[in-house]
């Protein structure tokens, strides 16, 4: 038993997972995870992106961010 | 200031960032401030970051520290009055497969955060053992061991869950495939409104 343990690197005290409920959380993370990618992002982080592009150095930012909020 | 390979690269990863973050707080708003903390922190240090490694990995390192040493304590009590992030992030009107991604992830947050976060890494934003084990600061060994129990412990609990109406592994046969339609829902969506 140990053995088979050891080899399938199953979590103690869990029964091993049937591979097509894997398969299915699989699928289930890799749409939770596209779902959150493809959401905009928030004004605020346009807003911080804009500046670091437009040349101001990090710590300028950070400092405005801080003096703004 | 950071070359201009690297501004192109960090701009391609900040949704994945992002996610990582939402994944690995539970929490929208604690994502933004995290993903604006490291992004500034990633900006100021670029020349720490090595070309040819990848870019995915070291910012999510630079998250997840920020996330361990300044605002986990915050993460529960945020957790419980943000509402669910989901909410405030789908755009999808279908509402039943809406429920699906809900469900899966009502039990997702469920999971130790070291789970949670090995799973996020590894099964969703698609870093290699190796890339995991270094933004978690463990041994190959363990990323495994943690990946192992956080996937068995994903099917009692959504077992468990369901076990009152029908066996846990219909339910995920037939419910999951269906949160795929939420991208196309929220594209239906926004083509209706324009």
């Amino acid at each position: 038993m140990k053995a088979i343990r050891k080899k399938t690197n199953a979590a103690p005290g869990l029964a091993p997972p049937d591979p097509r409920a894997l398969e299915a959380i699989g699928r289930a993370l890799e749409a939770h995870y596209a779902d959150l990618v493809q959401a905009p992002l928030p004004q605020k982080l346009v807003e911080l992106l804009a500046r670091l592009e437009a040349g101001d150095s990090a710590s300028e930012v950070q400092g405005n961010g801080d003096a703004n909020g | 200031m950071p070359t201009a390979s690297f501004k192109e690269e960090l701009l391609g990863e900040i949704k994945n960032l992002r996610a990582f973050a939402v994944s690995l707080s539970g929490s929208v708003s604690l994502a933004d401030d995290l993903v604006q903390e490291a992004l500034l922190r990633a900006w100021s240090n670029s020349d720490k970051f090595q070309p040819g490694t990848s870019l995915r990995a070291w910012l999510f390192t630079i998250l997840r520290n920020l996330y361990y040493s300044n605002y986990r304590k915050h993460a529960r009590e945020v957790q419980d009055s943000d509402g669910f992030y989901a909410r405030r992030l789908a755009v999808s009107g279908d509402q039943e497969s809406h429920l699906d991604l809900e469900d899966f992830r009502q039990v997702l947050r469920r999971l130790p955060a070291e789970q949670r976060e090995v799973l996020m890494l590894i099964g969703a934003s698609g870093l290699s053992y190796e890339e995991a084990a270094k933004v978690c600061e463990v041994g190959i060994g363990t990323i495994k061991s943690r990946l192992s129990r956080a996937r068995s412990k994903l099917v009692e609990l959504l077992g468990r869950d369901e076990a009152r109406d029908r066996p846990a592994e219909r339910k995920i046969r037939r419910g999951y495939p269906r949160s795929f339609s939420l991208r196309r829902a929220s594209t239906r969506q926004n083509g209706s409104n324009g």
